[in-house]
C-alpha cells in the first residue's frame, strides 16, 4: 500500500486536535490520565503526550497478519515488561487473584479464572496470569544465583 | 559457515527481590491462546527446551471450555523427581505471528507463577520455529520461516 499526502494530513490533524473540556494545566492533566493518555510536564513547561491512535482500513486483515509476523509491537510486548517490574506492589495487592493486565495497567481482577473471564469477555487478547498468595520458588533452568 | 536469519527477539526478563537485586532471568514468550469458540487471550508462557510437550497449570482448564481440567487423554509424564498424570488436548496457539495447533498438557504438577502460567515446549513448536540463543545478552532469536 503507498501512504497518499491526504492520509498523512489526516493524521497530522488528528493529532494536532486533541481537545479536552478543561481550562487549565490540572485539568488538562487529569483529563490525559482518564483518557489513558501517558503524559508529563517537561521542565521548561512543555506538555508531553504519549498515546494511541487507530486509524481503521489501513491494511487488510490479510496485510496485517504479515506485517504483524515482522513488526513487534510495543504496546503488546510492553505488559510482559510492566508485570515484571511491578511484580511486588502487584503480589502485595492481588495476591490469591487471578488479574488480567491491559495497556500498562490491571484490567481486572477475581478470585476465580470462570469469574475474571466473565469480567474481560470483551477485551481483545487480555493478559492473563494468576498471583500466589505464597512467593514463588525460582528453580527453573533459566535461574541465576546471586542471593 | 550457515547463515540463519532471524525476525523476532525475545528478551529475558528479569526478577529482582526487595532490594532491587536480579535473582532469576526467563525468556518469557507471550502467547495466544485461541479458546473453542475463537476468543483469544495471552498467556506468559516459558520457553523450555527440556519440556516435550507444551504443559499449562491445570487452573486454566476454562480457557480450553472445558468443565474440569481432567476431561483430556490421560498421560503418564516425568518430573524432576516423580512421576505425574497430565491430561492432553489439542489447542490453538498463536505465538510470533503464527497460529499452530499443537498438544498441550495440563498438569498440577506446576506451581502458580505469576511470570508464567506454563512450559513451552517441543512438540510442534519446534518443528513451526527455528531459535537462536543468546546466552551471552539474554535474548532469544525466534524465526517464524525456518
Amino acid at each position: 500500500m503507498r501512504l497518499t499526502e491526504d492520509f498523512i494530513g489526516n493524521l497530522r490533524k488528528s493529532i494536532d486536535s486533541v481537545t479536552t473540556g478543561a481550562n487549565s494545566p490540572k485539568g488538562i492533566l487529569e483529563h490525559l490520565d482518564k483518557i489513558g493518555m501517558e503524559c508529563y510536564v517537561t521542565e521548561k513547561g512543555g506538555l508531553a503526550v504519549k498515546y494511541w491512535q487507530i486509524f481503521p482500513g489501513f491494511v487488510s486483515e490479510e496485510h496485517a497478519a504479515v506485517i504483524r509476523a515482522n513488526r513487534s509491537s510495543q504496546a503488546e510486548g510492553s505488559r510482559m515488561d510492566w508485570l515484571s517490574e511491578n511484580l511486588q506492589s502487584i503480589q502485595e495487592r492481588y495476591a490469591g487473584q487471578w488479574i488480567a493486565i491491559g495497556n500498562n495497567e490491571i484490567v481486572a481482577s477475581a478470585p476465580t479464572l470462570p469469574e475474571l473471564l466473565t469480567l474481560i469477555d470483551d477485551i481483545d487478547k487480555p493478559f492473563i496470569t494468576f498471583i500466589p498468595t505464597e512467593p514463588p520458588i525460582w528453580t527453573f533452568t533459566y535461574g541465576i544465583k546471586r542471593f | 559457515m550457515v547463515s540463519k536469519d532471524f525476525d523476532h527477539t525475545v528478551k529475558f526478563h528479569e526478577v529482582t527481590d526487595p532490594g532491587g537485586n536480579i535473582i532469576a532471568q526467563f525468556p518469557i514468550v507471550e502467547t495466544t491462546l485461541i479458546g473453542p469458540t475463537g476468543q483469544r487471550r495471552n498467556l506468559p508462557l516459558l520457553f523450555d527446551t527440556g519440556a516435550s510437550v507444551t504443559t499449562l497449570i491445570h487452573s486454566l482448564y476454562p480457557l480450553l471450555g472445558l468443565h474440569s481440567w481432567d476431561e483430556g487423554i490421560a498421560e503418564q509424564t516425568g518430573t524432576a523427581n516423580k512421576r505425574i498424570t497430565v491430561y492432553r488436548y489439542m489447542i490453538d496457539l498463536e505465538l510470533f505471528g503464527k497460529v499452530i495447533r499443537c498438544p498441550v498438557h495440563l498438569s498440577q504438577g506446576l506451581e502458580a507463577n505469576p511470570i508464567f502460567m506454563g512450559l513451552l515446549g517441543r512438540d510442534t513448536i519446534f518443528n513451526e520455529f527455528g531459535f537462536g540463543f543468546w546466552e551471552s545478552t539474554h535474548e532469544l532469536f525466534v524465526t517464524a520461516n525456518p
